[in-house]
């Protein structure tokens, strides 16, 4: 029981209480990169989810054995591990999507959220529960990444995942090309912070009203 | 626990780590290397055909793409310039000349099909490309491409010239994409400088 609920403590604090990208602004260079197709940001996600979840279990598994003033080149050895293997897999079989996410798939190693989780969490924790920490926090991560880019490609593209949209892709709509270069991102991004962090704010005092 | 407090430790422990993980990261590398070169290849011999507007060059599979290549390709020789030359026959049916320059965010690689007049474009396509995905990388989609298509090497001046939206079009020019206008002039400086020079090597002849 106790086991029960302090898992999905750990999966809810990673997508929503401490989200890396909104409560932690971590990871936002590739938030502000690859968001303007959604189906990209979707494989970059995937990317995401897969080295966070992994790595953390991996460092959590080691980490009984691993020296302690070692331990962050360990972890960064250790991410950059399932990056390359994720990223040589891309190159050979989808490469297309490969040239289209270029070097961000790369730099997926110098990610905070990941060494961030590594350190924070899969350090002082066992493998499991790192698993599902790492795996939760790329979850948050893919899902404000796809919000953003979702916003950006309709308004900047008029479609949703290369499919023209009713409405957006019509000549009625002036396709707002800022949207698809590198501002639309920070735009777009500041105001889903903004809106999430509303949202937090307004529950949290109802929150304290209660327990009152 | 003694163990790890020796001074050594950490040092094997890294090396034992970096070997570890590296050794599966390269026995990966070699597995998919075939792969990697292969789909390199494909992307080149697709453009190929889509430069040369063979039909269907768009919807083929790799296995369809390397055969179709194999059998009505040729390398480039003396006569077409650096252009590689597409026969059937023994006729010459096109020649594809492999551009190459600077593009917005990093360099464009492509091939422009020409018909054995070699004045007539025949198609555009490109298989190396970082533009920005949406703007400059429309470059590679089918509506900026088929505007290529039946343009004529202008014979005096700029080649090929790509020009504002709004500009009406004559038979030398194509219109430039919303939004990417250092992407429409560097490729369209990089196309004329190819032109320029294909066009004078071949009227040497």
């Amino acid at each position: 029981m106790v086991a029960a609920k302090r898992t999905r403590d750990v999966v809810l604090t990673a997508i929503w209480g401490e989200n890396p990208v909104f409560r932690q602004i971590l990871g936002v260079c590739s938030a502000l990169a690859v968001t303007n197709l959604v189906l990209n940001t979707m494989v970059m996600g995937a990317a995401v989810i897969f080295t966070t979840a992994l790595s953390g279990l991996t460092v959590s598994l080691m980490r009984k054995y691993t020296p302690r003033i070692i331990r962050m080149m360990v972890e960064v050895l250790i991410i950059a591990f399932y990056v390359i293997l994720f990223d040589q897999a891309l190159k050979a079989y989808w490469p297309d999507m490969s040239r289209n996410l270029g070097p961000y798939v790369g730099l997926i190693i110098t990610n905070c959220i990941i060494m961030g989780r590594a350190e924070a969490f899969a350090n002082t924790n066992p493998p499991l529960l790192s698993f599902l920490d790492g795996l939760s926090s790329g979850i948050g991560y893919s899902l404000v990444l796809i919000s953003v880019a979702v916003v950006r490609e309709l308004l900047g593209m008029g479609s949703l995942l290369g499919v023209g949209m009713p409405f957006f892709s019509s000549s009625i709509w002036d396709r707002w090309i800022i949207m698809v270069m590198p501002p639309g991102a920070f735009f777009t991004l500041a105001v889903i912070v903004w809106i999430a962090r509303t949202v937090q704010k307004d529950k949290e005092r109802k929150d304290t009203k209660v327990k009152k | 626990m003694a163990i790890r407090e020796k001074t050594w430790f950490p040092i094997v422990y890294m090396f034992v780590l970096t070997l570890v993980l590296s050794s599966v990261l390269i026995v990966f590398g070699m597995i998919t290397r075939k792969r990697v070169k292969e789909n390199e290849a494909i992307a080149f011999e697709r453009a190929v055909l889509l430069s040369l507007s063979i039909d269907n060059a768009g919807k083929m599979t790799p296995g369809q793409i390397h055969q179709a290549y194999l059998s009505d390709i040729r390398e480039a020789d003396e006569k077409s310039a650096g252009a590689l030359r597409y026969v059937r026959g023994d006729s010459i049916e096109g020649y594809s000349l492999p551009l190459e320059g600077p593009g917005f965010w990093a360099r464009i690689k492509g091939v422009i099909g020409i018909e054995p007049d070699a004045m007539t474009i025949k198609g555009i396509a490109f298989y190396e490309q970082n533009e920005t995905p949406g703007l400059g990388g429309e470059i590679t989609k089918e509506q900026f491409r088929a505007q290529f298509v039946g343009k004529i090497i202008s014979a005096t001046g700029v080649p090929l010239r790509i020009i504002g939206p709004a500009e009406p079009l004559d038979e030398s020019s194509v219109h430039a994409i919303t939004g990417a206008t250092q992407t429409s002039n560097r490729l369209a400086r990089f196309i004329n400088e190819n032109l320029t020079r294909w066009r004078a090597k071949m009227t040497e002849q």
